[in-house]
This record gives C-alpha cells, structure tokens and sequence, in this order.
C-alpha cells in the first residue's frame, strides 16, 4: 500500500515537475534572447553571463512610433474601460433588480464574441467600413469593439460581484433614506462593487494590451501591432517589448487577485471564483 | 445613456401601488419599461458585434453582381480552402485533445498534492493569466525557443537531433499543438478542476469497500462523472484554437491555417469577385464556433447536474 502510494506521489511531483519546465523554458528563452547579445551557438559555460543588458528596451524606447502607439494603447484601454463600466454597470444593476428572469438571456449574449472571434468580427468592420468611414478611420473607433471582445470577462466579474451583495436591500435602504438613483449608484453601489469594478478595468485593460488581430487587419498602430512591425528590424527589441507586456499582465492579473480576494470571511458568498480565473479566447 | 434610465423609474414602482388598479394591465406596462432598459447595452451589441456578423454572411451569400446566390459560400469550402479548413481541423482537435489530457492530469496532480499547499493556489493564479495568454508574446516565446535558431533547437542539434529533419515546423500541425497548449492546458485546468473537486472521496471509499482497485474507480465512477466537463473542454479548446490569429500570423504565414486566410483576403491584394470568399471563410468560422459553443453549453449545463 506505503508503495503504492509513493509511486501515486511520485507521479503526481513528475506531471507537476513536467508542467513547470513546459511553461517556464519558453519564457525564459525569450527573455534570454531579448536581453542577452550572445548568439546561441555561442553560448556555453564561459559566456552564460556575459552581455545582458537593457539596450534592446531602451533602442525601442527611442522610437517616436513607439510613443505614438503607446499613447494609442493607452487611449484605447482608457476608452474602452469606461465605455465598458457606462454600458455594463447599469444594465447589470438593472437586471439584476427589475428582470431578474433575463439574467439567463443577458449572460447569452454577453459571451456571443466567443462565437463571433476577433478575425471574423473585423471581417465585418471591413465590410462596413465603406458605410462608415466617418467613424471607423478614426483610430479610437476600435473602442466599442474592443469593449465587446472583453465583454464576456467584464460581464462576468460585474455579475459576480452582483451576487456577492445584497443589491435589494442596499437600494431600498438607499431609497427609503431619501437618496436619488444618482446618489444611490455613486455613494452605495459603487462603493459596495469597488472591487468588481477594478477587476473588470483590469481584465479590460489586459485585453485592449493584448489585442492585436482587429489591429493588424485594420492597420492600426496600436502596441501589439507595434511591437509585431519592429520586431521586423530589430528582433531582440520586439522579444524585449513582448516581454514587458508579459509582466504587465501579469501584474494586472495579480492586482485583479488582489482586489477580489474575499476578506476575512465575513461575506461566505465572496467565495465564488474570481472572475480572473475564468476562460478567455486568445 | 442607461443612467437616465434609471434615474428615470419612480419610487415606489415595485409592490404596493400595482395590486391596487388593473395589476395585469399595470405588470404588462411595467414589464415593457424593465425590458426598455436593456435598450443601451442592446444597441451597443446590435451596432458593435450583430451587424458586423451580419454583414459577413450579407457579403458570402452575394453574386459579383450584388444578387443573392451561394457561389463564394460553396467556393469557401471547397479546392484549396477545403484543404484549409481540414488543416485547420486537424490541428485544433490536436491541440485540444492534449490540451484536455495534459490539462486534467495537471489539474488533479495539483488538487491532491498535500504539501506544500500553495501549489494549488499557485497553479490556479498562473492558469489564469496563461489561459489568457494568446497574442504576440506566446508566438515569440516558441520562436525564441523552438524556432529554426531556437536556443532548444540547438541544444537538440548539439546533441545530434535535428528538429527540423522531418516535417516539423512551429505552422505545422506538430508545431501549433506544442504551441497551442500553452494557453489550453491551463484552460483545462480552470475548467475541470471545479469538477475534479467535485469527486466526493465518499465515492472513492465506496468503491474501495465494494472491492474496487484505483482502475475501477475511474473506469467506473470518475471517468464517467468527469466526462461531461472533458467533453465540453475539448470542444472549449477546440473553438479556442480554431479562432486563434494573432499567434499563428507571427509564427508562419502558412495560408492552411483558417484565420490567416481570412486575414489574406481582407488584406485586399485579391481580385474583386474573389473578397467575397474571404467572407464566406469568415462566415464558416462563425459556423463552426457557434456549433461548438453551442455543444460546449449544453454539456456545461450537463455536468453542473452532477457537480452542482
């Protein structure tokens, strides 16, 4: 039996061990190549440590482009971050108070854009592009689209959230107090779903970071499309930005942890996952 | 926009007031103005996702001359573009069907590690974020990896394996599933390890009782109960795959690859009638997604029965 299960936990450590070297080589490799100016056949014991350095970041922060299409990014994030919490907050507040029946319906629709991937959605803005030039060749009309590829992450954490509080009883108090739907939402609600509202910027901003597909086919400047042009001419400088935008989504992921992490166990309904740890499409 | 909305509604809407006059008449009005609010966020997905879906299948089921007919609908699935999505097929079940197998071993290795504890934790957190992981990113780290000056590649080749002997290649199917299950075994594990926590060790010691041996217990109890969760995991992967562009454009431009096509046509250096079959490639991926999705639902709804 004392065999058994050793070997049951040897197993276990190897599928674990496995797991680790899969996710981590490819990671560490690139980093590697992005900031180290060793050509591989060189490498071996006695140049392992020599010529890392920060040059290819600080080359790529050099170019103008770079600043245009970071402050793009950043636009879009911002953007898109606040079309999301006007359009979703509301609604979600709304079912969940007046037609708690189309919860269901709602939920439908909001995961549609997984049905619908980003490579057949701009299939469609190029087929209305020629209706609308007015809006779509302003590079901040990818706002509402980006809000729409994030929505089945943002839904998501705003609904959970929802449910973690008592919506009913928190606005007829608001309400029985003399407070308006204004004041309600700004100085109840909003303080109460903080933490819902953080992670769904969060997720919003890690997708906007990310997203490149509608970006490449519609040939904006955004970052991601950025880093895939410059890594054309300078490799080492692409691997290093990619490997930046690694760490800062990986930070907004630690910070959405942070934010939904339920607190002493006062409410038992916090318990439910966090939003972050549910599935995306790539 | 919907603030308005709200602000709008009078106290005291709900309860009271109704049962007093015409409740029917009075709930049907009601009724109308809760479904009104839903106007905003119906528009905002009407204008930004329904339409531009819409068009796609306008476009695929049009003749040159602007008429309805199924010429670049049928011409999307045929000769070359039918070799495509065969390529694209193969490789997306690949991926997911490793990406469920290596996804689910993980998954129970972690939940019944005893110690340390934060191993769990620690797979769960980097599941989430390397789930999410498609992009850039994900393409440069394999080529920097496993690409023809790949730093693994070399180390094989200083060892006498040549990787690149055979037919492999990171845009071939081989390559794609290495690729690939980067982000879909942590799916799987996001997936299936609320279910793999739903197997009661009640059930396991029942099964020992009865004179079963750890074969019969998932041949017979845990196998069975996980597999509406598997199922819908493959299918999850399978569509996660399929879709996927970004990744696949940076690391080859084989045109096999369904997403890449649909990106050549857009970008425009195809003929006049020939941008029609770029949409019908469109409008057969939505086709394909929504019956996955649409099989991943119902198979979701499913296993939550078991594990509720």
């Amino acid at each position: 039996m004392t065999s058994m299960g050793g070997q049951r936990r040897l197993g276990r450590r190897l599928i674990l061990l496995i797991g680790a070297i899969y996710f981590a080589f490819p990671f560490v490799a690139m980093a590697r190549f992005a900031f180290q100016n060793v050509q591989v056949f060189d490498l071996g014991r006695s140049t392992l440590f020599e010529n890392w350095s920060l040059t290819s970041v600080t080359s790529a922060f050099g170019e103008d482009y770079f600043w245009d299409a970071l402050r793009l990014s950043i636009q879009l994030a911002l953007g898109t971050a606040l079309l999301t919490l006007f359009v979703l907050v509301p609604t979600a507040v709304w079912v969940h108070l007046r037609i708690p029946r189309a919860r269901a319906v709602v939920e439908f629709l909001t995961v549609l854009p997984y049905v619908i991937p980003a490579i057949a959605l701009v299939a469609g803005i190029v087929v209305i592009k020629p209706h609308a030039r007015w809006f779509l060749n302003s590079d901040l009309s990818l706002i509402p689209f980006y809000a729409v590829l994030a929505l089945p992450f943002t839904y998501r954490s705003i609904d959970a959230g929802l449910r973690a509080i008592d919506l009913r009883t928190l606005t007829e108090a608001s309400r029985s107090l003399g407070a308006g739907w204004n004041v309600t939402l700004r100085r109840v609600l909003i303080p109460s779903l903080k933490s819902a509202l953080i992670s769904s910027t969060f997720l919003t901003v890690a997708v906007v970071l990310g997203e490149y597909t509608i970006a490449d086919v519609l040939l904006k400047r955004t970052l991601p499309a950025f880093m895939a042009e410059y890594r054309q001419s300078d490799p080492r400088g692409g691997y290093a930005l990619a490997v930046l935008s690694l760490l800062a989504t990986t930070l907004l992921f630690a910070g959405i942890g942070v934010a939904t992490r339920p607190r002493g166990g006062r409410n038992p309904r916090t318990d439910e996952p966090s939003p972050s740890t549910e599935e995306t499409p790539s | 926009m919907a603030l308005i909305d709200l602000s709008h509604s009078s106290p005291g809407d709900e309860g009271a007031t109704a049962s007093a006059v015409a409740p029917s008449l009075r709930r049907k009005g009601q009724t109308l103005r809760d479904y009104a609010g839903l106007l905003p966020f119906l528009t905002f997905l009407l204008l930004f996702l329904l339409v531009p879906a819409y068009s796609v299948f306008d476009q695929a089921l049009k003749n040159p001359d602007g008429s309805f007919g199924t010429d670049a609908f049928r011409e999307a699935i045929s000769g070359q573009n039918f070799q495509a999505f065969k390529f694209s097929i193969t490789f997306s079940a690949g991926a997911a069907f490793v990406g469920v197998i290596a996804g689910t071993l993980l998954a129970h290795a972690a939940s019944t590690v005893e110690k340390p504890r934060w191993i769990k934790n620690l797979v769960t957190s980097f599941s989430g974020v390397a789930a999410n992981m498609g992009g850039l990113p994900l393409a440069f780290m394999f080529l920097s990896l496993l690409g023809r000056q790949g730093i693994l590649t070399k180390i094989l080749e200083y060892f006498g394996f040549d990787l690149y002997a055979g037919d492999f290649g990171l845009g071939e199917v081989s390559g794609l599933i290495i690729v690939y299950s980067y982000f879909n075994i942590p799916l799987m594990v996001l997936v299936t390890l609320p279910a793999i926590e739903g197997l009661r060790p009640a059930w396991r010691e029942a099964c020992v009782n009865l004179g079963g041996t750890g074969f019969t217990y998932w041949r017979r109890i845990g196998i069975p109960v996980l597999l509406p969760s598997l199922l819908g995991g493959f299918l999850l992967l399978f569509a996660n795959s399929f879709s996927a562009y970004a990744t696949a454009q940076q690391l080859t431009d084989n045109s096999k690859i369904v997403p890449l096509r649909i990106g050549f046509f857009l970008g425009g250096d195809v003929s006049i009638g020939e941008d029609a079959v770029g949409y019908g490639l469109a409008a057969w991926m939505i086709i394909v997604m929504a019956a996955s999705m649409g099989a991943y639902w119902l198979l979701r709804r499913r296993s939550e029965r078991w594990l509720g």
